[in-house]
């Protein structure tokens, strides 16, 4: 092959959407992050949702721009996944190396993987649920059910002014491990509430806080893979939960499994 | 209560910058965890905030560990182990405790072993062997307005609360080990 050639090739890239369940050749149209033509590439029962780039990743200083490229990476995740039932989403920025050959390569190599866990998901998607507590309600239940902080509050409400100071460091450091463990107990609580109504259960360590709930601790988020005829027992139970005083709870979905797409390439 | 589907930039990036399909690096261009365009849209988001809570996220962690690998414990051999002990099963859990004026839930890792029960965190902080282990009763508690099983252990010198989020569960594995403790003795006194 001559060497300029073989660059070419090279720089050639393909933007990874989604794993979708449907062998179906298909033109989605120009909705692609930066308006790209987003189609699929399949092998047997299977396609990958791509567009046709450069083989370098997508950066900006832009927000706006980057936000649209976010928004347009989740619009063909949805389409597809509204065209074709529950996909594997790929995480924004994903590019391989090569044509639609190299992409039918790797479905074939992957084919087994990937068709096992489209099994996994299908009929099921994504929910998110974060739970959270009025900080001052539980320093209230904290102080009602601890003895030691009960006495230490009587007795701080009964010192001088010096020796009371004292008195609250003790019993401020003594409220926050409480706390801690309260919520700790709080968020096994709440993970055994709905444990039964969904099909798998994740932590979520890094799920964002919303202005809204800024005022409120988070006692737990969790990702959750809930089949469609669970979902509207799933609500119930966080219904009983968001209406307990003190408590609210954040539900959003339905997402792309992103959380329960576990498989590694090859 | 039904699930809403905002569309927020927070919950699309929660989802799209570090989750998803991991490909295999040499194909890939930007790795999937370090996507370049994500790092400056997180910075401009001053609005969020993620867990700070760093106690409780340890705990939780712990608690999360441990559910998908219990045989963690065991394997970074930090737990003292007897000779030809081994762990069925570790989670996550908490032990009322209550001397003098202190009363608390302590949480640590349950480990039930062929041999014993016990809470560990850095430290024994409660241990039994299985043969002094008598009923095992799961009372219902209510806490908050939202009833809270425990799990009742009685001995010989009085009765433990334990909770786990998996009580029933639980339960039951104490119990079968229980079974297969009372079995060993059959055996060897057969002998």
């Amino acid at each position: 092959m001559n060497e300029s050639l073989g660059n070419l090739a090279i720089q050639e890239g393909r933007y990874l959407y989604a794993i979708i369940n449907s062998g179906a050749e298909f033109c989605f149209g120009d909705i692609g992050v930066n308006d790209n033509k987003v189609y699929t590439i399949s092998h047997e029962d299977i396609a990958a949702v791509v567009h046709s780039c450069k083989a370098e990743a997508y950066k900006t200083n832009d927000n706006d721009r980057a936000k649209e490229w976010i928004l347009a990476h989740n619009y063909v995740i949805d389409y597809s996944s509204k065209q074709f039932g529950t996909v594997l989403p790929f995480a924004f920025d994903c590019i391989i190396r090569g044509s639609d050959e190299t992409i039918k390569n790797w479905l074939i190599r992957n084919y087994e993987k990937l068709a096992k866990e489209l099994e996994k998901v299908e009929n099921k998607a994504e929910y998110s649920v974060q739970f959270f507590c009025d900080p001052e309600k539980l320093r209230e239940m904290v102080t009602n059910s601890d003895l030691e902080l009960k006495e230490l509050k009587e007795k701080m409400d009964q010192s001088s002014k010096g020796a009371a100071y004292l008195i609250k460091r003790q019993f401020e450091l003594k409220m926050k491990d409480a706390v801690s463990v309260e919520l700790s107990m709080l968020a096994n609580d709440l993970c055994s509430k709905i444990r039964e109504h969904v099909d798998i259960l994740k932590v979520d360590k890094n799920t964002s806080i919303l202005d809204k709930y800024k005022g409120m601790k988070q006692i737990a988020a969790f990702s959750c893979l809930v089949h469609n005829d669970k979902i509207e027992n799933l609500g119930e139970a966080l219904d009983v939960i968001n209406k307990l005083d003190g408590f609210a709870v954040r539900f959003t979905g339905p997402w792309a499994p992103f959380s329960f797409v576990e498989m590694k390439d090859e | 209560m039904k699930p809403q589907r905002e569309n927020t930039l927070v919950d699309l990036l929660d989802r799209m910058l570090n989750k998803g399909i991991i490909l295999n690096a040499d194909v890939i261009i930007s790795v999937a965890g370090v996507p370049l365009v994500g790092i400056t849209l997180k910075a401009a988001l001053a609005s969020i905030e993620t867990m700070l809570d760093y106690g409780m996220m340890e705990a939780w962690d712990e608690s999360t560990r441990e559910w998908y690998k219990n045989d963690l414990a065991n394997r970074n051999g930090r737990i003292p182990l007897m000779e030809g002990e081994a762990i069925f099963r570790s989670m996550f859990g908490f032990l009322w405790s209550s001397h003098g004026i202190i009363h608390e839930w302590r949480p640590g890792t349950w480990h039930l072993t062929n041999k014993r029960l016990f809470l560990w965190r850095e430290e024994m902080l409660f241990e039994i062997a299985l043969d002094r282990v008598g009923e095992l009763k799961v009372m219902k508690e209510t806490h908050l307005n939202m009833e809270r099983n425990v799990l009742i252990l009685e001995h010989m010198d009085g009765a433990e609360r334990i909770y786990v989020s998996d009580l029933m569960g639980f339960k039951e594995l104490i119990e079968d080990a229980l079974v297969k403790n009372n079995r060993g003795i059959e055996v060897r006194n057969a002998q």
